[in-house]
């Protein structure tokens, strides 16, 4: 990630940190810069997320024991590329001061020995469950993947069967499976569920074998849990086209419950966090569970009975289209609502 | 053409203003007599901003459950374990003796982290010996992640602190020169417009943006779409409106646009970061400026796609999606520098990812129009470009439903 450097010193020592500074994993020095006004607009311009000020006389300082302090400035609005430049430089400077330290006790004649104990008392070894690598592809394409899918099934959903109503055909529609809502609507959807399910086998196939991505459990949890994101989808598609059974509206509410989903699953910011009223809503999206049960299984790799509950939330949802069906049925017959 | 000549100039530009007015009104009424159209236009970008940022409300993470495991019992330990708990961002939920048990709290998702610290943590602290605390996060959410790691490091950075003073009088290294050794270079990071690394702060700018560009581009694929799924000929304007001139269509239409997105951006990017204390350090003239562009590109871009759109329900369908490709490849969460040529390339033809970067270059960061010169290149490139497409689609349109009615006449 571009970094900027401000050295008015120019010495050794700041020349050291600097070459050091290039060399860490999320930093890369991309200009040098001359006064702290010109890195504060290269910052906004957006070419460099974070610029290290190095003021004059820190050699100076250093060696006789003045303290000169570093100063970093770290682009938080872009709050990943942010954090992560942020631990990089952390560690950065703490690496020189303890290499200052070292060259002190040496010289001092402490044991050297002891000398590890006094630089850094406790260490902290920060494990990361599941994504070690704190890789932002596998954050990102886990929840990406499943929030496009509900959404495409979604609409898949309210569309065929809207367009019976708006065509006005949903009496032949009916009339095909002998008068039942049940059959009609099935066999309508069944081909979307093949279709979408087999993608969405083959998004997981991408993530877990192809890109190699967290999986700790079988693969099949998640092949069950994408058929079952698919089926609850299609189920509240039919929800929000029962509800209008006018297309246009259909669609419109549809969109705009899945475009939700994706907050609410609970990758980008935790559903728990979130305030009290808003978090019941959750439950009602999908791809919650699914996110769950990626969770659970992908992620951490625990028992399955851990996911259990959000397999059977995932499964309630096809009770949903039950509450529309006579007024589907009606409206299928009547033919008694505006086609716009 | 004889004919035309005739005409006084001035009767000419009053016809044309007059054809121009016309338009626009008869856009309006088109507007809000469709319902769709009116959720799309006028209630999505009302309630979404509103809606995003009550759900985002709360910023940071407060006191994220997490369990100890405290192998040592001892003295330091404990008070290790308070500081932690005393941290604004996690809270030790409970208790273990065994990893096992943690993990098993980890796992019903009561904890989100485990803290350990190991048996000889005290003995090892009390002897000048190197001791290790480990912590296990929960990366489901990065968030999890950054507060836990961040509020465990501070707690030992500041336990190290003391501990080594302490181990340096020990070596006959006292007073002072024990301070200033303890910690020769001090650091000071500073975060620079998102100081307390706000979740809202950093999202809902480009999530705003993005609501103006997506009702914006799907309620004009719903008018287009609608107008010609109903029209005779199947074409995008009717020939009562477009008297055989385009361009007052396209000017009246996209005034029309205009004016009402005008509205809601005084609204979205005005008024919601201030009421929902997001950050809004831009100057308002500045962001005015930045509106024109992103307004003309964005409406230009969505006319031209709408031409390509049968049906009224076509754009949602397919584009809809489209949302969460496009905020993740502006270049907000993952940093721009970091997406491949192919992607920022495709990126870039969505005059989206201009507005996003730019709004929040100016809102955030309170850059100024000299700053984001690229994006607001960009944006004036697109909306000729865009203009230009538009003109070309829509003289396409409107010859071919002259040619059909001419057809049928002859018929």
């Amino acid at each position: 990630m571009p970094v900027g450097v401000v050295d008015l010193d120019n010495s050794s020592i700041s020349r050291q940190f600097i070459r050091n500074l290039e060399v860490m994993q999320h930093s890369h020095i991309v200009m040098r810069l001359n006064s702290h006004k010109e890195a504060r607009e290269e910052m906004q311009r957006g070419n460099i997320y974070a610029f290290v000020e190095i003021k004059r006389n820190f050699a100076k300082d250093a060696v006789s024991n003045r303290r000169p302090t570093i100063t970093f400035y770290i682009n938080d609005g872009y709050l990943i590329a942010g954090s992560l430049i942020s631990k990089d430089i952390t560690y950065l400077s703490m690496v020189t001061s303890v290499g200052m330290q070292q060259k002190v006790l040496r010289a001092k004649g402490v044991e050297e020995s002891r000398i590890m104990g006094i630089l850094q008392p406790v260490v902290l070894d920060t494990h990361l469950i599941g994504n070690p690598w704190a890789n932002y592809g596998t954050y990102l394409l886990n929840v990406i993947l499943p929030g496009v899918l509900q959404l495409m099934v979604l609409m898949m959903t309210v569309f065929p069967i809207g367009v019976e109503y708006k065509e006005r055909t949903s009496r032949d529609w009916l009339s095909n499976a002998n008068n039942s809502m049940f059959a009609a609507l099935t066999g309508k959807l069944i081909p979307y569920t093949v279709i979408f399910t087999v993608l969405g086998i083959i998004g997981n196939l991408l993530l877990y074998n192809y890109m190699h991505y967290p999986l700790n459990s079988s693969i099949g949890w998640m092949f069950l849990a994408t058929f079952l994101l698919v089926l609850s989808s299609q189920c509240i598609g039919i929800l929000f086209i029962g509800i209008t059974p006018v297309l246009r509206d259909g669609v419109t509410f549809a969109g705009l419950y899945g475009m939700l989903g994706v907050t609410f699953a609970g990758s980008t910011f935790p559903i728990e966090q979130m305030p009290v009223g808003t978090r019941i809503f959750s439950d009602f999206f999908p791809i919650h569970h699914y996110f769950n049960i990626y969770v659970n299984q992908a992620l951490n790799g625990v028992g399955i009975h851990y996911s259990f509950i959000s397999y059977i939330a995932l499964l309630s949802f096809t009770a949903i289209p039950f509450i529309v069906f006579i007024r589907l049925k009606k409206a299928a017959i009547n033919q008694n609502f505006p086609v716009k | 053409m004889k004919i035309q000549q005739k005409i006084p100039f001035l009767t000419t530009i009053f016809s044309r203003v007059n054809d121009l007015l016309n338009v626009i009104r008869n856009e309006f009424q088109t507007m809000f007599k469709d319902r769709g159209v009116v959720i799309m236009l006028v209630l999505a970008p009302l309630a979404y901003p509103v809606l995003y940022c009550s759900l985002y409300k709360n910023e940071t993470l407060t006191d994220v459950p997490v369990a100890a495991v405290d192998c040592s019992r001892s003295k330091e330990s404990r008070e290790l374990l308070r500081h932690i708990d005393a941290t604004q961002n996690i809270a030790i939920f409970s208790r273990y003796s065994t990893l096992a048990e943690a993990k098993q709290a980890y796992y019903e998702k009561k904890v989100h982290g485990v803290v350990f610290i190991p048996a000889d943590f005290s003995k090892r602290l009390n002897s000048g010996e190197q001791t290790t605390v480990s912590i296990y996060a929960d990366i489901s959410s990065f968030m999890y992640y950054r507060i836990i790691n961040q509020a465990c490091n501070n707690c030992i950075m500041a336990l190290n602190g003391q501990v080594q003073v302490e181990r340096l009088n020990a070596t006959g290294i006292t007073g002072e020169s024990a301070t200033i050794l303890s910690n020769p270079i001090p650091y000071e990071g500073i975060a620079l417009y998102n100081e307390g690394a706000g979740f809202a702060s950093f999202l809902m700018p480009a999530v705003l943006i993005l609501i103006l560009f997506q009702t914006l581009f799907l309620g004009i694929g719903m008018i287009a779409g609608t107008s010609r799924g109903e029209n005779r000929f199947h074409v995008l304007v009717s020939s009562s409106l477009h008297r055989g001139g385009f361009f007052s269509v396209i000017i009246g239409k996209s005034t029309c646009y205009f004016l009402l997105y005008a509205a809601w951006s005084f609204f979205i990017l005005m008024l919601i970061p201030r009421a929902f204390n997001l950050p809004h350090i831009g100057i308002p003239f500045d962001i005015l400026m930045l509106l024109i562009p992103f307004l003309l590109a964005s409406i230009f871009f969505s006319m031209t796609v709408s031409v390509f759109l049968p049906h009224r329900e076509t754009g949602m369908v397919i584009f809809m999606f489209m949302s969460l490709i496009l905020l993740f490849l502006s270049g907000v969460s993952w940093p721009q520098s970091n997406i491949n040529g192919f992607w920022k390339a495709f990126a870039w033809i969505f005059p989206s990812t201009s507005g996003i970067q730019a709004y929040i270059k100016i809102n955030t960061m309170g850059a100024g129009l000299r700053q984001i010169g690229f994006e607001y290149l960009s944006l004036w490139v697109q909306t000729a470009v865009y203009f230009v497409t538009t003109c070309w689609a829509y003289k396409w349109q409107i010859n071919k439903s002259l040619k059909k009615s001419i057809e049928i006449d002859a018929y």
